[in-house]
């Protein structure tokens, strides 16, 4: 239904809210994925990243369910403040990665674009999460808490193994945070839309 | 006489269900001598290495972990030791995050149903997900594909369902046996293997083709 001026009579329903979400994690997430598969095709291979990645991603300060059993005894108010929390933490890394992206040599414009529709849908997702949490638990946007990006230095390295490092590292967290948005998001459809009975 | 081992190789990490997995390795050259293996794994954020916990489950040269041990979104270092009498040799690691090796089962209970109504006749497929997939919670998202040909013919007609567990065929010609097959894959993983096949004989008055 179309909400002429937003009058609460015409709300859209909570089901909708999520399913436009997690319509929009999804999608987020498989751009992610592409991009990050593309540069690491592209940039990474036999340069053994992947070892140099292991544990550093800016958002691993946050505490976030790493398993079936922890993602499901979470209680769903603090899941979704997780979700807020990530979402909120790469706010600013993408702001950076699109106007870094096209310093690198030979960048395709597909990485590029993608670039440009995650830091889109990503403020987008974040919207529609802070109007799912407001319906949920009205009266609290969500704790403010989220992790610090202080990354933008590296991707301005003039060594450029350094440089292409600091962009894979960034493209592999932005992968794996997104799925677990994604992942959550569903849990949390299926929780308090559906019983649990997806 | 004899030699130390060759340099074992971990070939394969497979998750079924995004709760469990297992890691397989290649032995090498045993030098001639009884040869055991041993498996290391460090997970991200921990300092030391551990030992695979079940040698056993996954099979031969194997290492499964069960839900005990097993983290999502996390990297895992594993690698595999080869040692007899005459020394070791260790295989190079291999990186892996349970998140991005899924590979489903194959979806089952397929059943075919030939739908003959006024207004429409059909295919009427349905199938469920495969059992150790937890999609009712929404831990797992699948979708699905389905394959479908004569049982003569030698093309497969392949067609994405998307989410659903049921799909109505309608373009297909009387008379004909067909053999019909589906599976499933995580919203960015391996498809699984396809499920064992299921037939139909469609009647002969119909006539759908136009």
């Amino acid at each position: 239904p179309i909400c002429p001026n937003g009058s609460d009579s015409c709300q859209v329903s909570l089901g909708d809210l999520f399913d436009r979400a997690v319509k929009l994690s999804h999608y987020i997430h498989s751009l992610s994925a592409e991009m990050f598969n593309e540069f690491d095709e592209r940039y990474a291979q036999g340069r053994g990243f992947i070892a140099k990645a292991i544990n550093s991603c800016h958002t691993s300060t946050l505490t976030t369910p790493e398993d079936k059993e922890q993602a499901q005894q979470i209680h769903h108010e603090d899941l979704l403040n997780v979700v807020l929390s990530v979402l909120r933490s790469w706010n600013d890394p993408l702001l950076h990665l699109v106007s870094e992206v096209q310093r690198i040599k030979e960048a395709p414009d597909t990485i590029l674009w993608k670039a440009m529709e995650i830091e889109e849908q990503n403020k987008r997702l974040l919207e529609g999460m802070e109007k799912i949490v407001g319906r949920v638990h009205p009266g609290d946007i969500g704790n403010e808490v989220y992790s610090t990006w202080s990354g933008l230095p590296s991707l301005q390295l003039a060594d450029e193994d350094s440089r292409l490092f600091a962009f894979y590292n960034l493209l592999h967290c932005l992968r794996r945070d997104s799925h677990k948005i994604d992942n959550y998001l569903k849990l949390l459809k299926c929780r308090l839309i559906h019983d649990s009975n997806c | 006489n004899g030699q130390p081992p060759g340099k074992p190789e971990i070939i394969r990490c497979r998750s079924p269900e995004k709760e469990t997995f297992t890691c397989w390795w290649k032995p090498s050259s045993d030098g001639g001598l009884p040869t055991n293996y041993t498996l290391f794994y460090k997970k991200e954020r921990e300092k030391s290495y551990n030992e695979c916990p079940d040698y056993k489950s996954g099979g031969p040269n194997s290492c499964y972990f069960d839900q005990k041990h097993t983290s999502i979104w996390t990297i895992y270092n594993v690698t595999v030791k080869a040692t007899n009498d005459l020394g070791s040799n260790t295989s190079a690691p291999y990186y892996v995050d349970v998140a991005y090796i899924v590979e489903p089962d194959p979806p089952v209970n397929l059943t075919l149903e030939w739908v003959d109504q006024a207004y429409a006749k059909y295919l009427l497929l349905n199938w469920a997900s495969p059992p150790l997939a937890d999609v009712r919670s929404g831990w797992l998202t699948l979708e699905y594909e389905l394959r479908i040909k004569p049982e003569e013919g030698q093309e497969w007609e392949i067609i994405f369902v998307g989410l659903g567990t049921k799909y109505q065929l309608f373009s297909l010609n009387s008379g004909v046996k067909y053999v019909v097959q589906v599976r499933c894959r995580t919203d960015n993983g391996e498809w699984s293997q396809w499920s064992s096949e299921s037939y139909i004989q469609l009647p002969k008055e119909f006539r759908l083709k136009d």
